[in-house]
């Protein structure tokens, strides 16, 4: 089971989700239905469909131009097991992570969960925060409204304090 | 067996024939009937067949042989007369006759079908706006509903049917017409060669003439920017395909060098006037006199030599000369205010020469002022510090746009990324490679060229740029010399004319067997030959004075010696004879069911079809002696015309015929979704075999310039797989209300107006065989049609 992921879809080479060429992994279910999500398809826990994540990993292996994979959705950190796993292979292939959240990374950390503090442990970029509608903004990188942050988590985990990432 | 026939002839001569009195011709018209266009219209037929050529009195029974079938109350059409005729010349034994009689009446038949009354397309010119009217859209770049654009349409459709007419051999001009082959520029058929790539520096020396007034050699760089474009506007209007210079930053850079020598002794003398009080007139005169005084000139690379130089030579000047005393410090407080002084304003100077250089590209009209020039520039592998500081502000320019902050058309650009010299960190120009790969995430442009792609590295030698692979815009490449093998170089050569084959109507026909695509492949390609030599003939029958700036200002290789009244024959050699392809995609479909993107086994045989052509061409080199070389073609005008003619003959086939477009040359088709290393590896191949050009794309959809990584690792991809020439695409769109640049879907991210309630509509710069294109208005519906269904790296579902 732990190595069953429900997702809503994948892209194969993004530029938008993130540095570089990334593999993108819609998960599938989110609580949060922000008013004018773009993936509103994703929100349905029932929906989607069921993946083995070594199927996910050897697709990903077979393009030489990957910088990384992206974790969006829907939420991932309602799937953390079979992400952490994923994430492991992954980063033994040398590539990185980059994971979108609903939550704040504060309200993630509060939860207190192993398994979600393993996925973020996991995570080099955390993209966080609700995508709120009237801080909504077309020119933002890799962002859909202002309030959200871009999180260097290498750096953030080094200094102990929340570290964004330089994108210049 | 002559005899017999003979004997036949011979008893209608003597008959007196009872004559029709009116014919039909095809337009309904009721007209005189004439025997002699009978006799004649044997006659030409005798004359290309193998029979005894008839006399006088043959043709005359034969004629008259014809006209007996038909009672004299009788009103026959020209084809019942021409039925007749074919059966008359058989039933007389003169079978080779009535063959070329055959053939003869056949190719105009379908000369006839496909061709619109010339009178039908000046119509549709004269009344009809270019958004109606796809004739009027063939060519994005000219502007068709303007007064000129007009003429030059009337001038190009008056030539194409004066060619096809008068001037082709028949089964060429047929095999054009009915969308065998594709003649490009066929309107400019008796006129010049496609294109040329200009040596700027040598044009320069000493200065030059444009034919309407001399021009001396420049002093600055701003007039050595506006003396290229004058250079590249005066050679276009000579040629009818673009012009590029192959070596644009060794050839600017003694201008950027010049300026910084006059900067240097302007701040030197103002310092002079303001830290030592001067008059004005002694500093300028003290300033001048250093400059003649020491044995070196002032560069930017020897600054602190000759600052050395300057503190040996000032204090004692002064002293010598009894003039105010000026000390070893003082003198080097005042180089090194100098250098840096002049250092900063001819960064300054360069960036608004270069700013001016793209401006004026992009607004000076050429060739009856309908278009301007096709232009393009290579650079990136000249590391002194001018042609640096050139580069990094032409790319700086670029970026900053026009007037309005629009996406700059012109000139194309192109990157040479070259291994030791820019490709890794550490070397010299690696700073310029990451600024151009910049400058493209947001404009488009510049392309990268490779010179260590295996084809392109055979000619290089380092540190002489005539050596350095080039690229022309669309895509042109003009480097091996079977003429002249001590000339594989770039400078003043060009191509002289390519033809393009349908391959994928070979492939139809064939139906599977891929032994009879083959045979007519080599029919064609024959015929293609056969073709480009014909008009090389023609060409080579020009003079000097005919190109009063190509070989009268010696731009063409060896045309120093060429006077008015010269030959050009011989210098043209250098030039390339091309032969193109379309479709190569289809083709495959067509005979295996699977297009290369699909298949290996099609890969393969993708490879073998287009490794064929190639050994073609090179045959044809090693037979003539002439540049014969194949091409990608670009095919802007093609894209739409082939398939048009097939789907009528063919119907829908589909993957073949069921697109408003051909795939351009190689291309994996853009609506097949790929990875971009898929497509880049399966069409790097194809870049070795086409010595006349090519270029790969990858689609990416997503704002590049806030991803670069992304943009670098497709670059690095390609280079690595051995691509010639690529570039990447993506949306670059402008509001042009609020001069937002960069993606717009519905609404501006901007001011966050839609384009469906405001007006004006948001431009989409597009790129189009090779070159940018600012509002998709001016496309021709095939091109419309392939833009629309490109399938891009990067899309969200």
């Amino acid at each position: 089971m732990a190595y069953k992921l429900k997702i809503s879809g994948t892209v194969d080479e993004s530029i938008v989700d993130g540095q570089g060429i990334r593999y993108t992994i819609f998960t599938q279910g989110c609580p949060h239905k922000c008013d004018g999500c773009h993936n509103p398809h994703t929100h349905d826990f029932h929906a989607g469909k069921e993946v083995d994540i070594h199927d996910l990993f050897t697709e990903i292996c077979e393009n030489p131009l990957l910088k990384g994979v992206t974790f969006s959705g829907g939420e991932p950190f309602c799937q953390p097991e079979p992400l952490i796993q994923l994430a492991k292979l992954i980063h033994t292939h040398k590539l990185d992570i980059t994971t979108y959240t609903g939550y704040t990374l504060e309200e993630l950390e509060a939860k207190a969960n192993p398994l979600i503090d393993e996925l973020l442990k996991q995570t080099d970029v955390l993209i966080d925060g609700k995508f709120i509608n009237a801080e909504r903004d077309l020119t933002l990188t890799f962002r859909g409204s202002h309030n959200q942050r871009i999180i260097d988590m290498n750096a953030t985990r080094k200094t102990g304090t929340i570290t964004l990432l330089d994108l210049t | 067996m002559l005899f017999s026939a003979l004997q036949i002839i011979e008893k209608y001569r003597k008959e007196d024939v009872n004559m029709i009195k009116n014919i039909k011709k095809r337009n309904g018209d009721i007209v005189t009937f004439d025997i002699n266009k009978i006799k004649e219209a044997i006659h030409k037929a005798n004359l290309e067949s193998t029979d005894d050529t008839m006399t006088k009195q043959d043709l005359t029974a034969l004629a008259n042989k014809v006209v007996k079938t038909f009672d004299h109350s009788d009103t026959p059409t020209v084809e019942q007369i021409q039925d007749i005729v074919e059966k008359t010349l058989i039933a007389s034994n003169c079978a080779s006759t009535a063959k070329a009689y055959i053939l003869y009446r056949a190719e105009h038949a379908k000369i006839r079908q496909s061709e619109v009354d010339l009178m039908d397309i000046y119509n549709e010119l004269t009344f009809q706006n270019a958004k109606d009217a796809d004739i009027k859209r063939e060519n994005a770049n000219i502007d068709a509903d303007t007064a000129m654009g007009t003429m030059l349409k009337y001038g190009s459709e008056g030539s194409k049917y004066f060619i096809d007419h008068y001037i082709l051999p028949k089964d060429i001009a047929a095999a054009h017409i009915n969308g065998d082959i594709h003649i490009h520029d066929k309107d400019f058929y008796m006129l010049t060669e496609t294109c040329c790539q200009i040596d700027l520096l040598k044009l320069f020396k000493g200065g030059f003439s444009t034919g309407h007034g001399y021009l001396r050699e420049p002093n600055s760089i701003q007039s050595y920017s506006a003396l290229a474009c004058i250079a590249i506007q005066a050679n276009q209007n000579e040629m009818h395909g673009g012009q590029a210079v192959p070596n644009f930053d060794y050839s600017l850079a003694p201008g950027v060098a010049k300026t910084f020598k006059r900067e240097y002794f302007k701040a030197l003398a103002n310092y002079f006037v303001i830290r030592f009080d001067m008059p004005k007139t002694d500093a300028i005169a003290l300033a001048k006199t250093i400059a003649t005084d020491l044995p070196m000139t002032i560069t930017m690379s020897n600054a602190e030599k000759y600052g050395d130089a300057l503190i040996a030579y000032l204090p004692k000047h002064q002293q010598d000369n009894g003039f105010q005393a000026i000390s070893a410090e003082q003198t080097k407080a005042a180089h090194d205010y100098t250098v840096e002084t002049a250092t900063s304003e001819t960064d300054r100077a360069t960036y608004q020469a270069m700013e001016a250089f793209i401006h004026n590209l992009n607004t000076m009209n050429s060739r009856a002022g309908a278009q301007v020039p096709f232009s393009s520039i290579n650079y990136g592998t000249d590391t002194s510090p001018e042609a640096r500081m050139l580069i990094k502000n032409l790319l700086l320019a670029t970026e900053a746009g026009l007037g309005g902050g629009e996406t700059p058309i012109f000139p194309v650009q192109i990157f040479k990324v070259k291994e030791g010299i820019n490709y890794n960190e550490g070397e010299p120009n690696y700073d310029l490679f990451k600024l151009a790969m910049h400058t493209s995430a947001k404009r488009l442009f510049p392309n990268f060229s490779f010179i260590d792609a295996p084809f392109n590295f055979q000619y290089y030698k380092e540190g002489d740029y005539d050596t350095e692979i080039a690229y022309m815009g669309c895509r042109t490449r003009v480097m091996g010399n079977v003429h002249d093998p001590a000339h594989e170089t770039t400078c003043g050569r060009g191509n002289l004319s390519f033809t393009t084959i349908n391959l994928p109507r070979l492939a139809i026909e064939a139906k599977g067997d891929i032994n009879k695509f083959y045979d007519s492949l080599d029919q064609f390609i024959e015929l293609v030959i056969r073709q480009l030599l014909h008009r090389f003939k023609i060409q080579c029958t020009k003079k000097g004075r005919n190109y009063p700036f190509l070989m009268g200002q010696n731009i063409w290789i060896n045309s120093d010696h060429i006077g008015p009244d010269d030959s050009i024959a011989e210098v043209l050699k250098h030039g390339s004879l091309s032969m193109g392809f379309i479709g190569l995609a289809e083709t495959l479909k067509a005979l295996t069911g699977k297009h290369h993107g699909e298949s290996e086994e099609s890969q393969k045989l993708g490879l073998e079809i287009i490794g064929y052509m190639r050994k073609r061409m090179d045959d044809e080199a090693e037979k003539t002696g002439l540049n014969f070389s194949l091409l990608a073609t670009p095919a802007e005008g093609l894209s739409g015309r082939f398939v048009k003619i097939d789907q009528k003959l063919y119907g829908t086939i589909p993957g073949v015929t069921d697109r408003d477009y051909y795939t351009n040359s190689f291309h994996v088709p853009v609506y097949f979704p790929i990875k971009a290393h898929k497509k880049i590896a399966i069409e790097a191949p194809y870049h070795n075999f086409t010595n006349a050009g090519h270029i790969s794309y990858v689609e990416l959809d997503g704002d590049t310039c806030k991803n670069l990584a992304a943009f670098e690792a497709i670059i690095r991809c390609m280079k690595d797989n051995g691509i010639g020439y690529g570039s990447v695409n993506h949306p670059v769109d402008r509001d042009p209300i609020c001069g937002f640049n960069g993606i717009i879907d519905n609404e501006c991210p901007k001011c966050h107006r839609s384009e469906e309630i405001d007006k004006p509509k948001f431009e989409r710069i597009r790129r189009i065989t090779g070159y940018l294109v600012g509002t998709t208005d001016r496309w021709n519906n095939a091109k419309r049609a392939e833009e629309k269904d490109r399938v891009k790296h990067g899309l969200q579902a």
